[in-house]
């Protein structure tokens, strides 16, 4: 769009100029390169000045590229711990929304247990729940669902109740009844909502998953449990090797749920853009 | 005759105290074009929405072809354009027009119960799309509402609201969005519509132009508390084309009803 406006403009670039550089999207992709670099050498000097705070990059890559098959398998314990409990957390959340967006008793009664819920540091039960379900899969999913049931909760909420007071009235002139409302009206104007939830809480599940096993360092394994045991030993190596991976899953899901997004949501764009 | 729509003595109050309507009778024969017209907050949403039993009135009767408006929804008699398009953005053109006839099915058998009515054949597909051309919308039958005008969103709330067939057609000033050329094309396609369907409708405007054009009565309403002030028929001939407007009979309609909303403007009991 700025193409015809700047071609008046001596100082801009030509117009192949610019196709060139729009291309190889320089102006996408240098900045953070250059904030990456600065970023890495402030690292290396501090490792070498200070061994004891953070490990050498070289380091890092090299546990990474020696056991990358111990690394892979841990994590996709993690993966599967925070994907699992973000759909056991999503099932409930959604239902009670519906239910709350369909009768102002439960509405009521569900959401000021909701917001104490969401007010509490959900992250200091997982000790309690570690004693309580012990060193299995268990209190590590029940964190992961805590964690994400919330954001999904209001939004799906908020989201069912967005329809305009219009459309609701022309959907009743015509008695649709409660069932055909929700299906054909509520659930889809909340999708909206119920993407830019999952956006917030995916990341969020990882973070669950990995609380979880930081307090319940044992049997099942995960990269919270490599972290828990790497910096008992002083490995600082591993342990960044870890946050590494994990910072990478935290992108990938983040990458999905936004292709999703894109595909259910093309009507979307449209009307916000 | 209890056919069409029927008001009597109707007094509808909210929670603070307003007034919607007090005492309002009305008795609209089938197949009559009838608008509403009148100062801001006179009660002509609540009379739409008590005929559309969106909410109930406090004395007085409201009927639909001699049932209550619960009965007369039930049974799909009714439809309704509301002020804005009110469409659902996810659903193309086509879609959109032909959900509400998906929804209530029974719909069908509660209308045969119903004396006067004639049972109808829903429109399938091929006449919603015969409908949707009618209304210049051929092109845009696969779009998203995001990808239409303002007039074109209009016109598909109106197709979506003939397309059930309603023995009652209501419409809440459905062109006040839209600009003076558009409006009167609108109009026109409208009254074409009508003409060959023949529903009742009940149509609620500011504009005194356009309730004489389209309408055989016009009903005058006053706020404060909201009340029907005069009922004015229309007797002009149809189809009313554009030169029509010129004429000094249509004038005449015109200053007549403009008369009647001042006095109506007249709060009673101020100096
Ligand atoms: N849900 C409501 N709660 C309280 N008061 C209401 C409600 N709906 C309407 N009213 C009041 O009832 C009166 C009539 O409202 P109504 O919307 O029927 O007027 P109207 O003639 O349609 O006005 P307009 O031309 O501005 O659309 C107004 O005084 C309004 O404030
Ligand atoms: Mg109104």
């Amino acid at each position: 769009m700025a193409t015809t406006l700047s071609r008046s403009v001596d100082s801009r670039p030509t117009r192949t100029q610019r196709g060139v550089l729009q291309r190889l999207r320089i102006s996408l992709w240098m900045p953070p390169l250059v904030l990456i670099s600065v970023l890495a050498l402030a690292w290396q000097v501090t490792a070498v000045e200070m061994p004891f705070l953070l490990p050498p990059l070289q380091d890092v890559a090299a546990t990474l590229a020696t056991e990358l098959p111990y690394y892979l398998q841990n994590a996709g314990i993690t993966l599967f711990e925070s994907v699992a409990g973000l759909a056991i957390g999503f099932v409930v959340a959604f239902g009670l929304a519906v239910l709350t967006s369909e009768s102002a008793v439960i509405r009521r009664a569900v959401m000021p247990v909701a917001v104490v819920l969401n007010v509490t540091p959900l992250v200091a039960i997982a000790p309690a729940l570690v004693v309580a379900f012990g060193f299995g899969a268990a209190p590590k999913l029940i964190i992961t669902a805590l964690i994400c049931f919330f954001p999904i909760l209001i939004n799906t909420a908020t989201g069912l109740r967005s329809v305009p007071q219009q459309v609701l009235q022309v959907y009743r002139t015509v008695r649709a009844s409660r069932l055909e409302l929700l299906l054909h009206v509520r659930v889809p104007s909340a999708l909206p909502y119920v993407f830019a939830a999952l956006r917030i809480v995916f990341p969020l599940s990882i973070i669950g998953a990995v609380v979880a096993e930081l307090s319940a360092a044992g049997a099942t394994g995960g990269l919270g449990t490599v972290i828990s045991t790497a910096s008992s030993m002083n490995q600082l190596a591993v342990v960044y090797a870890s946050i590494f991976i994990l910072a990478l899953l935290g992108v990938a899901l983040l990458g999905v749920i936004t292709l999703v997004e894109r595909r259910v949501l093309r009507w979307h764009r449209g009307t916000t853009d | 005759m209890n056919a069409g729509v029927r008001l009597h003595g109707v007094r509808k109050t909210y929670g603070d105290g307003t007034v919607a309507l007090d005492d309002v009778s009305l008795s609209v024969p089938p197949g009559r074009f009838v608008s509403l017209i009148g100062p801001s907050g006179c009660g002509k949403s609540t009379l739409l929405r008590l005929v559309a039993g969106l909410e109930a009135q406090d004395h007085g009767q409201v009927s639909v072809h001699g049932v209550s408006p619960e009965d007369a929804c039930a049974a799909k008699l009714i439809g309704l354009v509301p002020q804005t398009p009110a469409l659902l953005p996810w659903l193309d053109v086509l879609r959109n027009v032909t959900l509400p006839r998906r929804m209530n099915r029974r719909a069908a058998a509660r209308r045969a119960e119903i004396a006067g009515v004639e049972a109808r054949a829903v429109l399938q597909e091929p006449d919603m799309l015969s409908l949707l051309a009618r209304a210049g919308l051929a092109e845009a039958v696969h779009r998203l509402p995001s990808q239409l005008s303002g007039g074109m969103q209009q016109r598909v709330a109106i197709v979506r609201a003939f397309g059930l067939r309603p023995d009652v057609l209501l419409m809440d000033e459905p062109f006040s969005a839209l600009d003076e050329f558009t409006r009167e094309a609108l109009q026109e396609q409208l009254l074409d519509l009508w003409d060959e369907l023949q529903t009742t409708v009940l149509f609620v405007t500011h504009s005194i132009q356009e309730a004489v054009r389209l309408s055989d009565t016009v009903v005058v309403m006053a706020p404060d508390p909201g009340r029907v002030v005069d009922v004015i028929d229309i007797d002009l001939p149809r189809p009313r084309g554009q030169q029509l407007l010129e004429q000094g009979r249509f004038h005449a309609y015109e200053d007549r009803v403009r008369n009647a909303l001042r006095g109506a403007w007249r709060v009673p009991g101020a100096a």
